[in-house]
């Protein structure tokens, strides 16, 4: 029965852990889409079409191969992302560009369907089962070569704290100052960690400061925990000892039996005999190896009659 | 008689051209003076660990790996064999110190090798492992005085941890071309231990000090054993995630060590393994100090700092056993002479404690103590590694 109940649930637990999202395709965002595109980014046939941008949040390749795009809430699958292709391979914290010109015949990164510019469109992101929804984004209307998306990538949600003092989550996404396909919505100065300490923190004593607090902090947590586990195991230690000499445990903090104290004589006695034992194995043995004859008087140890196996006996009832 | 080829060329000339083509292609066409200066490091190097047997384990696969590095050939040719070609075998071999995966899998081995009795039975020595650990931090400081960036001072800064492996994975991370540098530092000065610690010890130490005698260690129980790298691991960690790979291998050796129900990994872990790792980790480091990108004027400062912050970290533990033991009721005072062993050069800093109290008093043994702030500056160091590399990637 136990072992049923654990099947049952590691079957559980693993169904669950594996619904929907193949390959991280959870990890993907909308991050920037343009509806009208007058005189902005080109495709590599010369055009400019609206366009959606994908960006990979995680650390790890992921393949937005198989997962589905769609303007339609209600048709999930309309347009399937082809498997094999090795461009849908988005490496960490990438981006890749999709053309909404419905002229899927043109490849891979060209969907079947169209943005209208003159009302708010609907774009969104399903998984490989075509049922689970990955991400989506409503984008307004905007005037031409205005993107609309996430202005710091990926990041769609935040939670703060509205005038109430109630906490909130804010949806970030929002028309973007300038168009950024491809790229970094907001590009970000590469050694920001560098140069603010340089600008805030030249000779380097806060930061020292600080980490040496940390450092502290974390070993005198560890202190903290592990005096208060060592008072407690001498405590129980204390009355397994009381216990085992039959004397009453109510009264362990007045004992004075300490466990694994022992008298100078028991140590003395265990360190000579570790001292006995360890001299007692060495590499040359005190016997001599010699061809000349040794005369022994006889001994019953000696003679082969005693060594020969006694004759066996039939027992005959 | 004349052999002539097929464009008339003769072939003692021909010969001749293609023995000119051959000692172009030895390393004596391409030696220059750093080159030599390099090899007769890496020859100083072996002399110590060999004769002196000075750290042997890592001085004699560095100083021969200083050698393997600095045999010059001609890079234009494509051998494929230096080791900051790509694809060569010594290449392949670096990538385990240039990805920062080796220290991790030497943590691993230490945890599987370290007894944390000591700091458990008197969990208060965890402190003087963090105060050792100001020498990170003072080097650090200098180093910005010295107008390296914050990302060098950090690596830079933990030569003071004296801890190779986490020296190598910050400097991995943070300052990638300053790590052979920091790697021969730190090795270098975690085999002079025996020699830098212990004037600092007797300068900042009364003669009445050093005999102080400590009460013995409790004994500690397996649970306590038990729980110390789980606990461990979720203390440091939840506070400093970025120290995971160190921690995380570390206190997993040592809940394979202290679990008594996996023998054979923990033997595997705390033997072959690690011996394996410390074989590559210590050749490829030294082959990666090619003269042509070692000898410079900043591998000098890196020496220079690597040296102070040796002597801030030994001088800080020493100096915060002192201050601590006001507070300390007189039967439980500490020896500062186990304050140099917050640096985390495990078992040697903790044998200078016990070597340096022994000349004072002969029966007053401190090893036993000394190992408490031994671990717990190990843990310590990766922990200052790991707010390092939070505050500077």
């Amino acid at each position: 029965m136990k072992k049923i109940l654990i099947f049952i649930f590691s079957a559980g637990f693993l169904l669950l852990s594996n619904i929907g999202f193949a390959q991280n395709a959870s990890d993907l965002r909308i991050n920037e889409v343009l509806v009208t595109n007058i005189n902005d980014f080109q495709d590599d046939f010369g055009q400019q079409e609206a366009w959606v941008e994908i960006f990979n949040t995680s650390y790890g390749t992921v393949n937005i191969g198989g997962c589905y795009l769609t303007d339609d809430i209600s048709n999930p699958t309309k347009y399937f992302i082809p498997k094999g292709d090795v461009l849908t391979q988005i490496k960490p914290r990438q981006h890749i560009l999709f053309w909404v010109d419905d002229l899927g015949f043109r490849g891979t990164f060209h969907v079947n369907f169209k943005f209208d510019p003159t009302k708010e469109n609907f774009i969104a992101l399903f998984d490989s089962n075509g049922r689970t929804l990955i991400d989506s984004l409503t984008i307004p209307v905007l005037a031409p070569n205005v993107s609309f998306g996430l202005p710091e990538d990926g990041i769609r949600f935040i939670r703060e704290k509205d005038a109430n003092g109630q906490k909130v989550t804010v949806d970030l996404a929002t028309a973007l100052p300038n168009t950024t396909p491809s790229t970094n919505n907001h590009l970000k100065d590469q050694d920001s960690a560098n140069q603010r300490l340089i600008s805030n923190d030249p000779t380097g004593l806060g930061m020292a400061a600080t980490a040496m607090m940390v450092v502290f902090t974390v070993l005198i947590l560890l202190y903290g925990v592990f005096r208060y586990t060592g008072h407690y195991n001498v405590k129980k230690s204390k009355k397994n000892a009381l216990k085992a000499q039959g004397l009453p445990t109510n009264n362990v903090k007045e004992s004075t039996v300490v466990p694994g104290e022992g008298s100078g004589e028991l140590y003395a006695a265990i360190a000579y005999a570790l001292y006995l034992y360890q001299n007692e194995i060495h590499d040359e043995e005190s016997a001599i190896l010699t061809i000349d004859k040794v005369t022994r008087d006889y001994s019953p140890w000696s003679s082969k009659i005693y060594t020969l196996r006694q004759t066996p006996t039939v027992n005959k009832k | 008689m004349r052999f002539l080829s097929v464009q008339g060329e003769s072939f003692f000339e021909f010969l001749g051209d293609n023995l000119n083509t051959f000692l172009s292609y030895t390393a004596f066409a391409h030696f220059t003076v750093g080159h030599v200066v390099m090899l007769l490091v890496g020859l100083f190097f072996l002399y110590l660990g060999i004769k002196k047997e000075f750290e042997p384990m890592l001085l004699v696969p560095i100083g021969f790996g200083i050698l393997i590095g600095n045999i010059p050939f001609d890079t234009a040719v494509g051998f494929q064999v230096g080791i900051y070609e790509e694809g060569s075998v010594l290449n392949i071999l670096y990538q385990g110190v240039r990805q920062g995966w080796y220290p991790p899998l030497i943590f691993l081995g230490i945890g599987a090798m370290t007894d944390f009795s000591a700091l458990i039975s008197n969990p208060k020595l965890m402190l003087i492992g963090a105060a050792a650990q100001f020498g990170i931090f003072g080097a650090y400081v200098l180093a910005l005085l010295l107008g390296f960036s914050p990302n060098e001072a950090g690596a830079i800064g933990i030569i003071g941890g004296a801890d190779g492996p986490t020296a190598i994975f910050l400097s991995s991370k943070l300052a990638p071309d300053l790590m052979g540098a920091i790697a021969v530092s730190a090795y270098s000065y975690m085999a002079l231990v025996p020699v830098i610690q212990p004037p600092i010890m007797r300068l900042l130490t009364t003669k009445k000090e050093r005999v102080i005698r400590m009460k013995p260690p409790r004994v500690v129980s397996k649970n306590e054993k038990i729980l110390f790298p789980i606990l461990g691991l979720l203390m440091t960690t939840l506070i400093v995630p970025s120290g995971l790979p160190l921690l995380g291998m570390l206190f997993f050796g040592n809940l394979l060590k202290e679990s008594g129900v996996t023998r054979r990994l923990a033997d595997t872990a705390s033997g072959p393994l690690i011996d394996v790792i410390t074989i590559l980790l210590g050749l490829t480091v030294g082959a990666s100090t090619q003269a042509t990108k070692f000898l410079t004027m900043k591998s000098i400062g890196i020496f220079g700092l690597g040296a102070l912050s040796f002597i801030i970290a030994t001088a800080a533990g020493v100096l915060f056993v002192k201050f601590f033991n006001i507070f300390l009721k007189k039967g439980s005072k500490i020896n500062p002479l186990i304050g140099n062993s917050g640096v985390s050069a495990v078992p040697d800093s903790a044998r200078i404690s016990n070597h340096v109290g022994l000349e004072y008093d002969k029966t007053n043994y401190l090893l036993m103590h000394a190992m408490g702030p031994n671990v717990a500056g190990v843990i310590g160091s990766a922990v200052a590694a790991g707010i390092l590399l939070g505050f500077l990637s």
